[in-house]
């Protein structure tokens, strides 16, 4: 009994920031209902005490697991190693700028709860990336599903906002479904939770490839292809990014997809880094045809649809899926070898890149709303750059940067994952890296459609519109301008890191 | 303290950026000032920089390598690849220099960059800080790519070019300004991403010949650490024709070489004048400097065996079926376009022929070109801007309205033509004999262009400028149209000087240039001796030291004949065959 108590003790001080997160999600909760009146009326500005809340804790947990110091190779429920501390970081970091762009997003009665959601979901991504245990990997992915339908609906009750709920809501709990099944299939194998165990039960062939680790590999890569958006689990993507609040589908374009990869390595790769990555139990021949194409239809399928988009919000949703497949080819390389340049360092970088630019070319759209109406439709970009210019010019940066082109991060983010092709050697990835270059140039054409719009076309509405800018919004603008041109120039410290990671 | 060359790409940039910070609902009239300001300061820190690069002595370069750069400068911008024990690191670098080429190429641009600021005074009167601004990150692109000696970054610059262009096309240009942008953009990006997936394929094999030949390369991104050892272990040849063609995708796009060029006619006509200067004078040249820069000494056999055929024959294509495009159409601006084509296609001609008077020829076509073409399209703006018609069917006798306008154009087009004692003459002849040696019979057809150029050129002054007076419509009805005021002569002069001077003293020119040439020729040379299986049918016709005693006898050859910087006032009288002459006392 002392023991366990000791050993629970001890797998708390590995997740502590997540504790502090998920404390203060407890905190909002409890207290948030006694802020509003019966008929839900709450005193103005509440909201700004909710966000600052959420800073406040985001900081805290950053602080705290600042100082936090590795423990690989455990048996416990979780590990503390690069990847899971990088992971970390970069939550927080985007948690941050998503706390900022939520600000105003929701009103202020109902702006506590979906701070919380927020919080929690964050705390589940880092969960998931500390995660050691099949079953504590699913918790964590449900810590990310659950709060996701509140922060979906909570700042806006219409029929589009609940539409696109449930639409998340049934296809995320069938996702769920079958990662579980697909992870029972994984314990019959190996008679183990562990995930250590499994890799290690594996790595010494003590285990054959039979068909139960083979409709777990399926299930498992299906199951988290929904977070991926993966084709074809995308077809929610377009739906719930048009119907929910821009704040909500900037979280949903990036930090699934954070949770989705995190947990495709947690399970692929052993803890002990990318150099045994090849030696993964999951990579029997057929499974890596089945990541080469989906990597491949996920891309093909994200640019082509996005090309027919007239609605800025749809056209972002299949840029995000096309940019998923961008990763994926980093996933399959990086699983083909562990020489040279590392694809799993390079889908990390992109990673990060794709958060920067994504999440900037959200916040743009949220700020350059008008007071009676938000950026819906390819119209409603129309002449920003006469309206206003400098919102114009940094979403331009973001969509260059999405295109690829130079000089913004989102260029060394292309270039590493062909050269992480590229230099891999085999056939069948250097094809993928043409592929890839076909679909850059395939972006290019809808990235450069909505730059057009805004620099090339009139303003539809020429009425003068005396809304604000926000503040906080703009400080999330500012941080991932200078994170895409940072990137671009100094790229340096994060690869390096990237690299310490994978290796 | 930063080195000049530093200084030279920042400077532009950074003045670009004053621009856009500049008050929206200020003078366009300040605009304009600070961006005729900040391209002067730009050119005279490119001739600081040229001084300084005049005073290092060059003798004895170049034997070490195809490619060396002087005053490099080098800040490691990412280690893709750490150092390990059995692993040496891949490195990117801002790696910065200058050679001879490059810095012709440089000071092409910031004079045409003037010029381009100069033509825009008054034609562009909305949005004014924003189109300077553009008009200036474009410089800071174009320098960036001639003085970039890394592999990435030269195609970083390379991409970026393709984004104020972009703009400058899209925001000022004309009725079809939209698609022609996309179309432009879309087209030269699909083509550079192939370049891209081909320098890094190029990078990984130089990589891995440099472990396996016990001579690790630390950056193996450095254009000239690649072309070094390229130059002694060279790549099997299969590999070579691959990397050649996927190198050469984008360059092929943005020259453009004949099934590739749609997308040119269209840009030009529906670019303000400004951005079509800069497009046709160093836009369309990055294509060349590209095949010189990277294709010509990393896959020499390739170049050899497919390059030059191929090329060759797009080239020839080019030269005529431009020519013929250009003699059917009716808009000015439209024939231009389509001369570039034919022109840049005796560029490509003398860089494909492979051997010092090609390559040398190449490189003063490269320069000649943006020099002429770039005033001629000045001219056309001019023209636009009196008229608000670029339609030859409108037009005629105009010499006597405008006469110093009416000089230029004469002047612009004996130029383009290749008279004698005009700058384009050098390179024509220089790349049609270098040609001449690889294969006669691409050279004689492509010869055929220099006459079809004279035949739409000289149609044009025919129909514009002399005959019976024909004015369009134009906006001041009462008064007549007025001549060029003193801001389009010191726009146009530069161009028109240069030009002269280029014609008459070419050697200046040939002599900066001329080693970088050489040890490019010199890989060719090899080529022969060593791999005369390879290139059986295209084996040297004649030892290559003659190459240079050729390249002695020629500025006797140019200078000999008269200048006629007097436009001749009844074109009818020119022969058309006239600038064919020089053929046959060429080659004695």
């Amino acid at each position: 009994m002392n023991e366990s108590l000791q050993n629970l003790n001890g797998a708390v001080q590995l997740v502590l920031p997540e504790a502090v997160l998920l404390a203060t999600v407890c905190v909002i909760f409890f207290a948030a209902p006694f802020l509003v009146s019966e008929r839900g009326e709450a005193p103005a500005g509440l909201r700004h005490r909710w966000g600052w809340l959420s800073l406040l804790s985001l900081l805290a947990a950053g602080w705290i697991g600042w100082s936090a110091a590795e423990v690989p190779h455990s048996t416990g429920p979780f590990v503390v190693d690069g990847l899971t501390l990088f992971i970390r970081s970069l939550t927080l970091v985007s948690g941050a700028v998503l706390v900022l762009l939520h600000w105003n997003q929701a009103d202020d009665s109902r702006s506590g709860e979906s701070h919380a959601c927020l919080l929690a979901i964050l705390a589940g991504v880092n969960l998931v990336a500390a995660a050691n245990d099949l079953v504590g990997l699913f918790v964590a992915l449900e810590l990310i599903s659950i709060p996701t339908y509140l922060f979906l609906l909570l700042p806006r009750r219409d029929a589009p906002a609940q539409e696109a709920t449930l639409k998340y809501f049934l296809l995320s709990i069938f996702s769920s479904a079958i990662v579980l099944f697909g992870m029972s299939y994984l314990y019959g194998a190996t008679g183990t939770t562990n995930l250590y165990a499994i890799h290690q039960a594996f790595a010494d062939h003590h285990m054959p490839h039979n068909a139960l680790v083979a409709v777990a590999t399926v299930m498992l890569i299906a199951g988290l292809g929904f977070r991926l958006t993966a084709v074809p689990f995308h077809f929610y993507a377009p739906d719930v990014f048009q119907g929910a609040q821009p704040s909500a589908a900037a979280m949903l374009s990036f930090v699934p997809k954070v949770a989705g990869f995190v947990a495709l390595l947690r399970l692929i790769v052993p803890t002990s880094g990318g150099d045994a990555a090849m030696q993964s139990w999951m990579m029997t021949p057929s499974a890596n045809n089945l990541l080469w194409w989906l990597a491949v239809i996920t891309m093909f399928t994200g640019n082509l649809m996005a090309l027919m988009q007239h609605d800025v919000r749809r056209l972002l949703a299949f840029s995000s899926v096309s940019h998923a497949g961008y990763m994926m080819v980093g996933l399959v390389v990086g699983l083909h070898s562990s020489q040279q340049i590392n694809g799993i360092g390079a889908l990390l970088f992109y990673l990060v890149i794709y958060g920067v630019m994504t999440l900037g070319a959200f916040a743009v759209l949220i700020a350059a709303a008008r007071s009676n109406r938000r950026i819906e439709t390819l119209d409603d970009l129309a002449g920003l750059s006469r309206t206003k210019p400098a919102l114009a010019l940094v979403l331009s940066v973001f969509l260059f940067s999405l295109t690829g082109l130079p000089p913004t991060a989102g260029f060394l983010g292309k270039f590493n994952l062909f050269f992480a092709a590229w230099s891999q050697g085999s056939e069948s990835n250097r094809l993928l890296a043409c592929l890839l270059g076909v679909n850059a140039a395939l972006g290019a054409w809808y990235y450069l459609k909505l730059i057009g719009v805004m620099y090339l076309r009139d303003p539809v509405d020429r009425s003068e519109d005396s809304r604000p800018l926000e503040t906080p919004v703009l400080v999330a603008v500012a941080v991932c301008l200078v994170g895409t041109i940072g990137l671009f120039f100094v790229p340096s410290p994060l690869w390096t890191h990237i690299q310490s990671v994978v290796r | 303290m930063p080195s000049l060359l530093v200084i030279l790409i920042v400077l532009p940039a950074a003045a670009a950026a004053m621009l856009l910070l500049l008050d929206a609902k200020a003078p366009p009239v300040r605009a304009r000032w600070a961006a005729l300001l900040a391209t002067l300061a730009t050119f005279l820190v490119s001739l600081g920089v040229a001084s300084q690069f005049l005073s290092i002595n060059r003798s004895g370069i170049e034997g070490t390598s195809p490619v060396h750069a002087q005053m490099e400068q080098k800040y490691t911008w990412m280690t893709i690849v750490p150092e390990t024990a059995d692993v040496p690191p891949i490195t990117l670098q801002f790696h910065l220099g200058l050679d001879g080429i490059s810095l012709a190429m440089v000071l092409l641009t910031t004079l045409l960059t003037i010029s381009a600021v100069l033509v825009s005074w008054t034609a562009i009167s909305e949005r004014s800080a924003e189109f300077y601004a553009s008009l200036l990150i474009l410089e800071t692109g174009l320098i960036g790519v001639f003085c970039a000696f890394d592999l990435l970054l030269f195609y970083v610059f390379f991409e970026f070019t393709l984004i104020p262009l972009f703009f400058m096309v899209g925001i000022w240009g004309g009725p079809l300004r939209r698609y022609a942008a996309g179309k432009f953009f879309i087209y030269t990006l699909a083509g550079s991403v192939i370049t891209l997936l081909g320098l890094i394929w190029l990078v990984v094999e130089t990589y891995h010949i440099g472990i396996a030949t016990h001579t690790p390369l630390a950056t193996p991104f450095s254009i000239p650490a690649i072309t070094e050892l390229l130059a002694v272990h060279a790549l099997p040849m299969e590999t070579q024709v691959f990397l050649f063609l996927m190198i050469a995708a984008g360059f092929m796009v943005k020259v453009p070489l004949f099934p590739f060029h749609t997308w040119l006619p269209l840009a030009h006509v529906e670019a303000p004048t400004a951005g079509s200067v800069l497009l046709a004078g160093v836009l369309l040249k990055l294509g060349a400097y590209g095949f010189l820069r990277l294709c010509l000494p990393t896959v020499p056999g390739a170049c050899l065996s497919v390059g030059m055929p191929l090329i060759g024959t797009l080239s020839v294509i080019g030269i005529v079926y431009g020519s013929f495009c250009a003699l059917a159409q009716n808009d000015i601006k439209k024939l231009v376009a389509y001369s570039s084509v034919a022109h840049l296609g005796f560029c490509m001609l003398g860089l494909f022929a492979l051997n010092t008077e090609g390559i040398s020829g190449g490189v003063l076509q490269m320069v000649n070109h943006g020099l002429s073409t770039g005033a001629l399209f000045c001219i056309v703006g001019m023209f636009y801007e009196r008229y608000h018609t670029r339609q030859l069917s409108e037009l005629g006798g105009l010499a006597n309205r405008m006469p110093l306008l009416a000089v230029a154009m004469v002047f612009t087009s004996f130029a383009s033509i290749g008279l004698p004692g005009l700058n384009g003459f050098v390179g024509e002849v220089l790349s049609l004999m270098g040609m001449f040696k690889r294969d006669p019979i691409l050279a004689m057809i492509g010869a055929t262009g220099v006459v079809l150029g004279a035949w739409y050129l000289l149609g044009v002054l025919q129909k514009a400028f002399f005959g019976p007076l024909q004015e369009p419509h134009h906006d001041s009805h009462d008064e007549p149209v007025a001549d060029l005021n003193a801001r389009e002569v010191m726009a146009l002069l530069p161009l028109l000087t240069m030009c002269l001077w280029l014609g008459l003293f070419p050697q200046g020119l040939l002599d900066l240039i001329r080693p970088d040439v050489e040890s490019i020729a010199k890989l060719y040379g090899d080529v022969h001796a060593t791999k005369g299986t390879g290139a059986k049918n295209y084996s040297l016709k004649r030892p290559s030291d003659a190459d240079e005693s050729a390249d002695a006898a020629l500025p006797e050859n140019v200078e000999r004949k008269a200048p006629q910087a007097n436009p001749n006032p009844n074109p009818n009288l020119l022969n058309p065959a006239a600038p064919e002459a020089p053929k046959s006392e060429v080659r004695p």
